[in-house]
C-alpha cells in the first residue's frame, strides 16, 4: 500500500525534526500525560475536595493553577493542527484511511457501529491506564524515549508492540493473514 | 510564550501525524498484523532522526533531556496493558487527538476512554504505587549512562540502525 498523502520517510523525517526542535526549546514530545491533567482540571470544577484528596490527580494541578500548561497546549494544538490539515488534505487522503468504520474491522465484526465505539472506548481505557501505569505512550516513551536510548523506553517498546502483534494476530486470526 | 511554543508545535505534530498516515486503522494494524510497515517505517525513521540531533544537541548542553525511569514492572505490565488496548482500537493516545480532529467517530470514543482510564489508574494509584511503581526501579538510566560514554558515539551507531532497518530491511508483505 504505496498510497498516502505523503510518504512514511517524509513524515518520519519531520517528526524527528520536531522531537529535535522540541528537545531544544523545551522538551521532548509527550501526550498521555496531558488526559490526567485534563481529568484533573474536570475534576477540580466538578469536586475540588476529591480532586485535591486524589493524590495522582493533585499530582497534575495546584490549587490555582489546574490543567492548562506547555504540554494541554501541545495536545490542543494537535487537535487544532490535525483538524485544519484534515480539511485542507480532505481530498488527497487515500479513501481507505477515510471514516469511522474501517474496511479491516467491518470485515471482521460485521458492520455495528455499536460494536466498534464500545471496542474503542475498551481499548481507550487500557490506552491511558496501560500509559500512566508505565510513564508514557507511543510519543513520550516510544518516540521520544528511544530516541533519547532510555532503557524504560526500550522495555516498553518491546513490551507494548510484542503484545499489540499478538492481540492484532488474535483478533484476526481466522483471516489468515 | 511556552504556552504558543507549545501550542505551535502540538499544531505540527498533529499535522504530521494526520499527513503521515498515523491515524488510520489499515496503517496501524497492518505493521501490528506485520504486512504493511508504513508505521514501523515511519517511527523508525523518526526516531533515527530523533537520536542523532538530540545527542548533536546534547554534546553542547543544548538537550532538555527526560530520561523516564525504569521501574521495570510497571513499564512491563503498563506497555502490556496498552499494548492490548492498541490493538482493540488502533489508535494510540496521540493518534485518537488527530483522529477526533478528522471527525472519526471510533476516535472520539478513543479518546473519551482514554479520559476515563487515566481517571481509573488515578484511583488505582494509592494502591499501585506500593506494589508495582516502587520495587525494581533503576531510576532514570538510559544506554549512555549504563556505558558511560558521550551519548554521540552510541547515538550515531544506534541511529544508522535504525535507518538501514526502516529504509532497506522492513519489507511490506502483502497476500
Amino acid at each position: 500500500m504505496k498510497d498516502g498523502i505523503i510518504s512514511w520517510k517524509a513524515a518520519g523525517v519531520a517528526l524527528g525534526l520536531l522531537l529535535i526542535v522540541a528537545t531544544y526549546l523545551v522538551k521532548p514530545l509527550g501526550v498521555s500525560t496531558q488526559f490526567v491533567v485534563s481529568d484533573a482540571a474536570i475534576a477540580h470544577k466538578i469536586n475540588p475536595e476529591f480532586a485535591e484528596n486524589n493524590t495522582y490527580l493533585k499530582k497534575y494541578g495546584e490549587k490555582e493553577d489546574w490543567g492548562v500548561g506547555y504540554g494541554w497546549m501541545l495536545v490542543f494544538g494537535m487537535l487544532v493542527g490535525g483538524g485544519i490539515t484534515a480539511r485542507i488534505f480532505a481530498s488527497k487522503q487515500p479513501e481507505a484511511d477515510k471514516g469511522s468504520m474501517p474496511a479491516l474491522w467491518k470485515a471482521q465484526f460485521g458492520p455495528s457501529r455499536l460494536k466498534r465505539n464500545l471496542a474503542c472506548f475498551g481499548g481507550g481505557v487500557l490506552l491511558l491506564f496501560g500509559a500512566r501505569l508505565a510513564g508514557g505512550c507511543t510519543s513520550g516513551h516510544m518516540i521520544s524515549g528511544i530516541s533519547q536510548m532510555a532503557i524504560s523506553s526500550f522495555i516498553f517498546g518491546a513490551v507494548t508492540f510484542a503484545v499489540a502483534i499478538m492481540t492484532a494476530k488474535f483478533l484476526y486470526r481466522n483471516r489468515g493473514i | 510564550m511556552t504556552l504558543v511554543l507549545g501550542f505551535l508545535i502540538g499544531c505540527v505534530f498533529g499535522a504530521i501525524l494526520f499527513l503521515g498516515g498515523a491515524s488510520s486503522y489499515r496503517r496501524i494494524i497492518g505493521t501490528l498484523l506485520l504486512k504493511d510497515m508504513w508505521i514501523m517505517k515511519l517511527m523508525m525513521t523518526a526516531m533515527g532522526v530523533g537520536t542523532l540531533g538530540i545527542y548533536l544537541l546534547d554534546l553542547g548542553n543544548l538537550a532538555n533531556l527526560s530520561i523516564k525511569p525504569a521501574y521495570i514492572w510497571g513499564v512491563a505490565i503498563g506497555g502490556a496493558i496498552f499494548g492490548i488496548g492498541w490493538a482493540l482500537s488502533g489508535y494510540c493516545p496521540g493518534t485518537c487527538v488527530v483522529g477526533s480532529s478528522e471527525g472519526k467517530t471510533d476516535a472520539i470514543f478513543t479518546l473519551v476512554g482514554a479520559l476515563v482510564g487515566a481517571f481509573i489508574f488515578s484511583l488505582a494509584y494509592p494502591a499501585l504505587e506500593a506494589t508495582v511503581l516502587a520495587p525494581a526501579n533503576l531510576g532514570s538510566i538510559s544506554l549512555v549512562s549504563v556505558l558511560g560514554i558521550t551519548g554521540i558515539w552510541i547515538a550515531i551507531p544506534f541511529s544508522a540502525l535504525l535507518l538501514f532497518l526502516a529504509f532497506f530491511v522492513l519489507k511490506d508483505r502483502y497476500e
